[in-house]
């Protein structure tokens, strides 16, 4: 079929106005939205610039969205990380699971952990990676092990962490060789799982490396 | 359940921005005022720590000379109006001769002892206390060996003895 036919048949197709408009053919006002595994919640801590703010005052949940479409009009409207003040944190988690360790879908959980040094532009892309990764349900495909992921900006160098609800090594270990593969991590990168029973000791060694 | 690929996420991001449920404007402002109080928090610790970050302590920053208080020269006037200026030599000098006319005439009631007008603290050097060495180095003088043995000497006194 040459390009001139191909241009008269496409002329010819008359556009079914009872098909549901998706995100791609009509970025306003589309119908077809793509659901997500579950509901998910951004949270934002807020710096202290105040000695009387306590941690409660900081953390605040931002919105939640359960759809593809929803997830993306959030990230295209809130501050790319590398824009973020020092010791700001973005939590994405699991339904209303909120981001402490306190919390009892955390509690016998722990988190992979990974620190990025330098203020890069890496960092904006890693941790879009890490959230498409995690809403999307492809680091943990056999059993929902993931509660959260935090993204931390430090001055020694950006932390990334991915909570679970459990400690168990074998499925840990699965959730950790696909997190360092998110993170484009070679054999040099250093992954680490800490229990959150550990949390209040600084000395705490990680009970799992990868 | 369903599951996304990352590369099917990002097929599905529109290409215009779309609109959220929540105050993002806001939320915008609140990062752009901690940006702004953290800057001049910063610019703050600079003029203050004068540039230096996590300079160690110097150990010679405020070990200056050691602060040594000088007496004013006291002046004296006398029945004809002269003025006389009595510095700390002066005076010192003026004791010796004094004390020397003193016990030269074997006046001790004329004696006026002298005290010294600057206050001097003694420190013992702990250095020294533990080791062998002495503490005041006025005891290297004192202990040290006066009356030596001369061999040539009793050799001498041997030999007058014999005769």
């Amino acid at each position: 079929m040459s390009v001139e036919e191909v241009s008269q048949k496409l002329e010819n197709v008359t556009v079914n106005d009872n098909t549901p408009k998706t995100v791609l053919s009509d970025n306003k006002e589309f119908d077809v939205k793509h659901p997500l595994n579950t509901k998910w919640t951004l949270w934002y801590t807020k710096p202290a610039v105040d000695k009387s703010e306590s941690w409660s005052d900081l953390l605040r949940p931002v919105t939640t969205f359960e759809t593809v479409e929803e997830f993306w009009a959030i990230i295209q409207n809130i501050p790319e990380p590398h824009e973020l003040p020092l010791k700001s944190d973005y939590h994405v988690f699991r339904n209303d699971i909120r981001p402490e360790w306190e919390d009892e879908a955390n509690s016998k959980g722990g988190k992979w952990s990974f620190q990025l040094k330098g203020r890069g532009s890496d960092i904006d892309e890693l941790w879009l990676r890490t959230l498409l990764a995690v809403i999307g349900e492809t680091i943990d495909e056999e059993d929902s092990q993931i509660n959260g992921v935090v993204l931390s900006i430090r001055k020694g160098g950006n932390k990334f962490a991915l909570w679970t609800k459990s400690e168990d090594k074998e499925p840990l270990t699965k959730i950790g060789a696909k997190f360092k593969n998110v993170l484009k991590l070679t054999e040099d990168g250093l992954l680490e799982f800490y229990p959150h029973s550990a949390a209040n000791d600084r000395h705490a060694q990680p009970s799992i490396t990868l | 359940m369903p599951s996304y690929t990352i590369e099917e996420l990002i097929q599905l991001k529109p290409s215009e921005t779309l609109s959220v449920d929540f105050d993002a404007v806001e939320f915008k402002a609140i990062i752009e005022k901690v940006k702004q109080v953290q800057a001049l928090k910063e610019e703050e610790y600079n003029a203050t720590h004068h540039g230096h970050f996590n300079r160690r302590r110097s150990s010679h920053l405020h070990h200056g000379k050691p602060k040594v208080k000088q007496h004013k020269p006291k002046v004296t006037t006398d029945e004809n109006g002269w003025s006389t200026f009595e510095t700390k030599t002066n005076e010192e000098g003026d004791s010796e001769n004094n004390s020397d006319s003193n016990t030269s005439n074997g006046n001790s009631a004329g004696f006026t002892p002298t005290i010294s007008k600057e206050t001097v603290k003694v420190k013992p050097n702990n250095r020294h206390i533990s080791s062998s060495r002495p503490a005041d180095n006025s005891d290297i003088i004192t202990d040290k060996q006066v009356h030596g043995f001369n061999t040539f000497a009793a050799l001498v006194s041997d030999d007058e003895d014999d005769e």
